[in-house]
């Protein structure tokens, strides 16, 4: 397996340092090289994220085949059998899997060292690498979607390619537009950078590498959110991206500061020393009991991590007689909420979420890649990879955090009208959803909704820039309207994306075409609901929600408002699309100017709009959400019963599907239905207002006048934070400049004042005494040094006298030096 | 009669078996001298150009001392005295016969790059060249008073000829008279001086000197004895002859003249190499007076404290002196001048050490590094300042001037020359890291060891301090003429090839820089050479 393993890192750092070795070439050489008028530079760029793509699919196959092949292929003969009961219990085969899982045998997690950096005392820091499903999924995901954005972008771009661009949006004094030089190189350069970063933070083995990867994707985020960086609302936007997201770090530092303390390690994985010793990584230190609970110390207020190995090679805490590293409950908890809030920070979680809408100042294709699909969805990665590390305390916190979030997004994204405020907002939402799907225990549910977000939100974040692009920049869909026809493929395949996010499905339609494609066919057995990507996640989800709330009756909330959420996401969305796509142009004069854009960037929309459709195919079943779980860390299955430890349950990810013995639906199916419930009404309300006008949306919105402003206004969060810590912050900063102004500058002008006092004496001393004293020496000097001429006069009886002169003189002087006797 | 015959079969054993072997070098350049003028005699060989002839006795001269220094530093032959004790041969000697045919070598060379000496003059010149050298040489080796007055004799001789050499040029003749009666003059005083000493201790041998002289020294007296005052006496004026030789303060005048009379050429000789024998038989005079005795050492120490202060006066008033002069020649005369001092007072700091009261191991080692110090003062001398001669001769060839002010702008035109000039003027002045810092600093190092001994070296030691800052103004008027000022319209160009002459001048001006770079290498053969001559080891 070893071979397999290196293959694996071989591949995934191929793809990983490609996007590096693009940037680098372009942003030294491009300008010189091919000047700004030539799109070769982005070329570039493609092809190094496109064989990143072909290796990261390579290896996804490889391990697919090798490691994961077998858990699923195993499994497969027990479920043929019950073909025709699609919709019937699993228990059997799960357990089987379960079973194959623990004994197997075969490894599915490979890690190792690229290079150490550091070592202070025990602890290392290097550039480790961690590979199992979710990283491949990650990686295959990124990769194709930044693929298909890096060829949008060549066409969306295009005007960048003029030695003088003139930013219309951007008035000089003199009532002019401002004048720049073409940025299309930079801009592919950034993508590259951006790639690197994200694919690092991904492959990443130990969390301070995360962290170094976490801040490389906030700079590259800084610097393409500052796209125009003349434009004031960009490099505002830009500032409040990266200051916000610092407030998150602080906390994740924190969070790192304990781990390093408590843990003496980074490192995600064990560590196999040459001597054949076996280091325990972060998660074997926290390995759980059967029933889930962590090992405690006697009085149980501490944790006792996990560092001796047993014969079998698992992880158990050793005996309470031998030295035992232990961290206090309280402290994992804070270890985890720092970390968390890291995440709140990256994924834009409430209460941090004011920097995603605004970040929508970068250019289109930016939104798509790093503010919808990849950057902000590294938040709930990390919350995936590192939730051994999270107590259901934390988990409870992370739950409700998403839930909030999902909710308050949803609710301003009805009133938005910008278009891609509207996806911005969807984006917060829908991540909030991913948070609450790892808070509730459902940690391939978050993470599946993860991976399809992705595609179907990049998807639509393309086909709004297709319309920003064929409506000249305008962003506005009150003044949209009517666009079906003009650009007939934007608007289909954003409908593709429409219906995936919405969730909608026609249940009860089974495509068996699909069998008789390879990879799709495998778990066949459970016939697919005609549906796309978005509804399966959701799914997954809510079911998880619900079970939990059916342990923790108390956190009710947690089903009930993500399921409202979901009756609004699909409200918004078709009002979206009908108002952009369907109805009678709104502004005649625009309207008349539209055109569908070039095939350069339709095609990739046609592309993502295929995953968008189809990547979750089987839903939970399917081989996306398989794979996934095969990452899924060991104690989440079974789920926790924390009735006796005082803390909230989780549920057990296979109960979910059972149906309870005195008939009914199981909980997967009860949740199900109800969102596809919620969705339905949302669509249809949103039909009936925006596409039929059975309701005047003006009027509803002078009925709810405080509450649109309230919506409108965002929930006043951006006023809010501004009095709260930008208006003090800034009288504090007044203050400061103020002592500094008029105490410390004083003090400093004072001494300078004396200092120029002195050094004017001190010249006039210079000049007048020691210049003249050593002028004196040097005249003096001079005229004896030219008087001595006049000795050697040249006559040749006053030398011969001379000798005896100096004879006798020097006997005489002799005589003065000798002693008497 | 017998005795007679036994003592002259006993001689001309001695002088067959080992003194024309030690003598070779010397007898090697008289041959030489022989040949040239065979030369001029025989009609068939006429046409061999004598500086041929010349260079390749200086050669043989060379290799000899090196086989004989070799032989000495490696153990094959041991220090003796020869020709009946007359001359000495040990290290000391040894590397100064080597110094001076090296120089010897060095100044034929430039002879014939400058074309000095015409055809019909040539085997005057070099006869009167190698005649010279013969006598430094004989200076170097001499262990006996009479050999003492032979060898500044045969020095000098040649030396008023050669200022006299460049004929029909009223400087150069009148030059040349004022070196001979000057000359004749300290000679006499000399010739007295060694007579009274000679009379007083019935010997003119060097190292019997000390001993007879502690014998009829009277004891506890002081200089009120008549005897004591005879031999402090005799010294000063074997000492005013050296003085001369040395060009030392108030003996000094015929130097000025005779360096602006002369040519370039033979400036530089008579700068160099009259200097090193000078200073070797000074060296040799000075310890003759070790003794057990302790009145003969105390008139040492007399002696040494007076040729401090008379460093420290030679030194102030050549540099100052300088300070008016237009004429290179006569700049780099006075520079001379200076150097001597500075050189002296390493002599005064080894007779101070030697022969003090607290005389101790630290002593014996200090009064070791001044005899040192001496030699790589020399060694670096003969570069620096043959350099600066050489480079004035070969400038005075284009533009026919040695003035300072025709020197203007000289740096653009012949690059070489001036970058050499530049090397040796830092050298000089003793700027690191040229060979004439660390020769300058080896002395003063001297010097503050024997302040321990007697408060009036500090005065030697401040003087010689602030004599390297008097001299730093006159050396930079040179490189501020070659440099800075501009080149006057219509001034003769100077164009000079990279070969040989710019090759010549590298070689001279490239080992004060690596002298001072690479110090380490040369004192430990100059250690080797003081020990053997203090201690006999």
């Amino acid at each position: 397996m070893d071979s397999l393993g290196n293959t694996l890192a071989n591949l995934l750092t191929i793809a990983w340092l490609l996007p590096l070795f693009g940037f680098v070439v372009q942003i030294l050489f491009a300008l010189k090289w091919w000047g700004r008028k030539s799109k070769t530079g982005a070329y570039l760029a493609i092809f190094c994220i496109g064989a990143g793509f072909v290796c990261s699919s390579t290896a996804f196959y490889k391990w697919d085949t090798q490691a994961g092949h077998l858990v699923f292929k195993e499994a497969k003969p027990a479920a043929t059998a019950e073909v025709a009961a699609p919709e019937s219990e699993p228990t059997a085969e799960a357990s089987d899997e379960h079973h194959h899982k623990k004994s197997s045998g075969k490894q599915t997690v490979f890690s190792g060292t690229f290079y150490q950096l550091a070592q202070f005392g025990d602890l290392k820091i290097s550039l480790d690498y961690y590979i199992d499903s979710l990283t491949l999924a990650m990686f295959v995901m990124v990769t194709l979607i930044a693929t298909c954005i890096h060829i949008f972008a060549t066409g969306y771009m295009s005007e960048e390619l003029v030695e003088d661009y003139v930013d219309h949006q951007v008035h000089t004094h003199d009532g002019g537009h401002f004048h720049r030089p073409g940025r299309f190189y930079r801009f592919f350069s950034y993508l590259s950078l951006f790639c690197f970063a994200m694919l690092g933070l991904v492959i990443a083995g130990n969390i301070f590498q995360v962290f170094i990867f976490w801040e490389l994707v906030g700079i590259c985020s800084y610097l393409l959110i500052g796209f125009y960086i003349e434009r004031h609302s960009a490099s505002t936007a830009a500032n409040k991206a990266f200051i916000v997201n610092r407030v998150g770090d602080f906390g994740f530092i924190i969070g790192l500061m304990i781990l390093w303390t408590s843990f003496g390690t980074f490192n995600f994985a064990d560590q196999h020393a040459a001597d054949h010793s076996v280091k325990p990584g972060l998660f074997s230190m926290v390995t759980r009991d059967d029933h889930g609970e962590f090992a405690k110390t006697s009085g149980g207020k501490d944790v006792v991590l996990t560092t001796q190995q047993d014969g079998h090679g698992a992880w158990q805490a050793p005996p309470e007689s031998s030295p035992r590293k232990t961290i206090a409950y309280t402290l994992l908890i804070v270890a985890g909420l720092g970390v968390f809030g890291g995440c709140v920070g990256k994924s834009a979680q409430f209460p941090l979420q004011t920097w995603l809408p605004d970040a929508m100042e970068g250019p289109t294709p930016v939104s798509a890649l790093v503010h919808s699909a990849t950057m902000v969805a590294a938040g709930v990665y990390l919350a995936g990879r590192f939730y051994p590390m999270f107590t259901p305390e934390v988990l409870l916190t992370i739950a409700y955090v998403g839930c909030i979030t999902a909710f308050v997004a949803a609710t301003i994204a009805i009133v938005a009208t910008d278009i891609k405020k509207v996806l911005a907002y969807s984006t917060i939402s829908q991540l909030g959803y991913m948070m609450l799907g790892l808070g509730v225990g459902g940690w391939a549910a978050g993470l599946f909704h993860l991976i399809t977000h992705a595609f179907f939100k990049s998807l639509m974040f393309l086909c709004s820039g297709s319309v920003i692009a064929g409506c000249h920049h305008e962003q506005e869909m009150p003044k949209m309207g009517g666009l079906l026809r003009k650009m007939p493929i934007t608007a289909l395949t954003m409908l593709v994306g429409v219906i995936a996010i919405a969730g909608l499905a026609i249940p009860g339609v089974y495509l068996k075409f699909w069998w008789y494609i390879p990879y799709l066919s495998i778990n066949s057995d459970h016939g697919y609901v005609l549906s796309f990507s978005g509804f399966h996640s959701k799914d997954a989800i809510l079911a998880t929600a619900l079970g939990y709330t059916k342990l923790n009756p108390l956190h009710f909330l947690l089903f009930l408002i993500p399921l409202l959420t979901a009756g609004i996401t699909s409200f918004y969305m078709f009002r979206l699309w009908f108002y952009t796509f369907l109805g009678k142009p709104r502004d005649q004069h625009l309207h008349d100017h539209v055109h569908e854009s070039p095939w350069v960037m339709t095609a990739p929309l046609l592309v993502l709009a295929f995953f968008a459709a189809f990547c979750a195919l089987g839903g939970e079943h399917g081989n996306l959400f398989q794979t996934l779980s095969h990452s899924e860390p060991s104690h989440v299955e079974h789920g926790f019963d924390g009735s006796q430890s005082h803390t909230v349950s989780l549920p057990d990810s296979h109960s979910l599907h059972v149906k309870p013995a005195e008939g009914g639906a199981s909980t997967h199916d009860v949740a199900g239905r109800s969102a596809l419930l919620a969705a339905f009404i949302g669509m249809v309300i949103s039909y009936l207002i925006y596409a039929k006008r059975v309701v005047n949306p003006d009027d509803i919105k002078r009925q709810a006048a405080s509450v649109h402003a309230f919506l409108a206004n965002k929930w006043g969060f951006d006023d809010l934070y501004d009095v709260m810590f930008v208006k003090p912050a800034h009288v504090v900063a007044k203050f400061a400049a103020a002592i500094d102004k008029f105490v410390f500058d004083e003090i400093l002008h004072t001494f300078v004042r004396m200092g120029i006092a002195v050094s004017k004496w001190d010249r006039k001393f210079d000049e007048g005494v020691i210049d003249g004293i050593v002028n004196l020496m040097g005249n003096s000097t001079h005229s004896l040094a030219l008087s001595l001429r006049n000795v050697q006069t040249g006559k040749i009886r006053q030398y011969v006298t001379f000798i005896a002169v100096s004879v006798v003189t020097l006997f005489v002087l002799l005589f003065a030096l000798y002693p008497k006797g | 009669m017998h005795d007679i015959g036994s003592l002259v079969v006993h001689m001309l054993d001695e002088t067959t078996k080992t003194s024309v072997r030690l003598f070779a070098p010397e007898l090697v350049l008289s041959g030489t001298i022989v040949v040239m003028l065979l030369c001029r005699i025989l009609p068939v060989v006429w046409r061999v150009p004598t500086q041929w002839i010349a260079l390749a006795g200086a050669f043989s001269a060379f290799a000899l001392t090196l086989c004989q220094f070799d032989s000495l530093v490696g153990g094959a032959a041991r220090a003796e005295s020869f020709f009946t004790g007359l001359l000495m041969f040990d290290q000391f000697s040894t590397f100064f016969r080597m110094f001076l045919s090296l120089f010897l070598i060095l100044t034929i060379t430039l002879t014939v790059l400058t074309g000095i000496p015409d055809r019909e003059d040539g085997p005057d010149f070099y006869t009167l060249l190698i005649g010279a050298t013969i006598g430094l040489m004989i200076m170097a080796s001499a262990n006996h008073l009479l050999m003492l007055f032979i060898g500044v004799e045969m020095t000098s001789v040649p030396s008023y000829a050669m200022v006299g050499f460049l004929k029909g040029r009223k400087k150069s003749s009148e030059a040349a008279l004022k070196y001979v009666v000057y000359g004749a003059g300290a000679a006499g005083v000399m010739l007295y001086g060694i007579s009274l000493l000679a009379g007083l201790t019935g010997t003119g041998s060097l190292p019997e000197m000390a001993e007879r002289l502690s014998m009829i020294v009277a004891q506890g007296k002081g200089i009120s004895d008549p005897t004591n005052r005879t031999i402090v006496l005799a010294s000063l004026m074997v000492l005013v002859g050296l003085a001369f030789k040395l060009s030392v303060f108030p003996f000094h005048f015929w130097c000025p003249d005779a360096f602006e009379g002369a040519a370039a050429e033979v400036a530089g000789f008579l700068s160099v190499a009259s200097k090193a024998g000078a200073f070797a038989l000074l060296v040799r005079f000075g310890l003759a007076f070790s003794g057990h005795s302790k009145e003969v050492s105390s008139i040492a120490f007399a002696l040494g404290i007076g040729l401090g202060v008379l460093g420290a006066a030679t030194a102030t008033f050549g540099n100052l002196s300088a300070y008016g002069q237009s004429n290179m020649k006569r700049l780099l005369a006075y520079s001379t001048i200076a150097h001597a001092g500075y050189m002296l007072m390493s002599v005064s700091a080894l007779m101070v050490l030697r022969f003090s009261k607290y005389a101790g191991a630290e002593a014996d080692a200090a009064s070791l590094s001044c005899i040192e110090g001496l030699m790589y003062y020399l060694f670096v001398y003969l570069f620096m300042n043959l350099g600066a001669f050489a480079i004035v001769a070969l400038i005075r060839n284009q533009i026919f001037s040695e003035e300072l002010d025709d020197y203007n702008g000289l740096g653009t035109q012949c690059p070489v020359l001036c970058f050499g000039m530049t090397i040796c003027v830092f050298s000089l002045i003793g700027l690191p890291p040229m060979g004439g810092f660390f020769a300058k600093f080896a002395i003063f190092y001297s010097v503050f060891k024997a302040t321990s001994v007697h408060w009036v070296m500090w005065f030697v030691l401040g003087a010689g301090a602030i004599n390297t800052v008097f001299s730093l103004f006159y050396y930079i008027r040179i490189l501020k003429a070659m440099y800075i000022k501009p080149r006057p319209e219509g001034a003769r160009k100077v164009n000079y090839d990279l070969m040989p002459v710019g090759l010549f001048v590298l070689m001279i001006c490239l080992p004060v820089l690596g002298l001072g770079l690479f110090p380490a290498r040369f004192t430990e053969t100059f250690h080797h050479v003081a020990s053997v001559l203090l201690t006999g080891r």
